[in-house]
């Protein structure tokens, strides 16, 4: 049988229908995670981690020829520059001190609430947001290469 | 027989670990109570001041993004440059194509 690159490799009617319903909440959960990270247990790796799961998910239920109508290269590639990008601004932003100074959190306009609230702990909400959507866009763009250039016969 | 032999025998692994953990009369890693604090002071540093100086409730991700910013760099270079990698390795190659 060969059908390389592209086999109908999606699964069957259950494990697709289960999968639709759960990708959305996976997705919610990581999403949590990485705006909690710097309240709760978890931060912008382990969250970016469990939303590149949901796509992962996405990719194993639903098939290659699916996931490369839905998967926009040039858009991840960007988004993970832009992750990386913004983790490094947001760490210059404090260059008048040292660098990774938290200058939010002492003496910034926004970020700077009571400790324990959302909007607080200066550039950690920003520096999360930014690791996980770089580790979302890599995960996911590394499991999608490894899908689509094997050199395996099946 | 036999099964219950190796069940057995994890078991007592189990306790001699256990026994072992245990920080009353087992294994002693490095000293305990009040010497604790004159040799790990890093640690309480980062458990006292990490709430006023970072901002964070996590005390984890105060120390990963703040007082380790460096490595938090590093870790994210690293994760980079293996994506970039893998893909560049992984796609199609100039030979497979002929």
């Amino acid at each position: 049988m060969t059908c390389r690159p592209k086999c109908g490799s999606d699964m069957g009617l259950i494990v697709k229908t289960s999968a639709r319903a759960i990708i959305p909440l996976i997705g919610i959960f990581g999403a949590y995670i990485v705006m909690h990270g710097h309240l709760t247990p978890g931060g912008g790796f382990q969250g970016g981690a469990t939303i590149a799961g949901a796509g992962i998910l996405f990719l194993v239920a639903f098939g290659l020829d699916e996931m490369e109508r839905n998967y926009n290269k040039s858009l991840y590639s960007a988004l993970e520059g832009i992750g990386g990008l913004a983790f490094l601004g947001v760490a210059m932003l404090g260059m008048g001190t040292a660098f990774f100074y938290n200058t939010l959190w002492h003496s910034g306009p926004f970020f700077n609430g009571k400790p324990g609230t959302l909007l607080s702990a200066g550039f950690l909400p920003i520096m999360n947001l930014a690791v996980g959507l770089k580790v979302f866009t890599g995960l996911v763009s590394a499991l999608t290469a490894i899908a689509m250039y094997r050199r395996w016969k099946s | 027989m036999k099964r219950t032999l190796a069940y057995l025998s994890l078991l007592f692994i189990l306790g001699v670990f256990l026994y072992i953990a245990n920080p009353n009369y087992g294994l002693v890693f490095g000293p305990g109570g009040k010497e604790w604090l004159s040799l790990r002071y890093t640690d309480n540093y980062y458990i006292t001041h990490g709430l006023k100086e970072v901002g964070g409730m996590n005390i984890v991700t105060d120390i990963v993004f703040d007082y380790r910013g460096y490595d938090t760099i590093g870790e994210a270079t690293v994760l980079f440059t293996a994506i970039a990698g893998a893909v560049a390795l992984l796609r199609p190659w100039r030979r497979d194509e002929s």
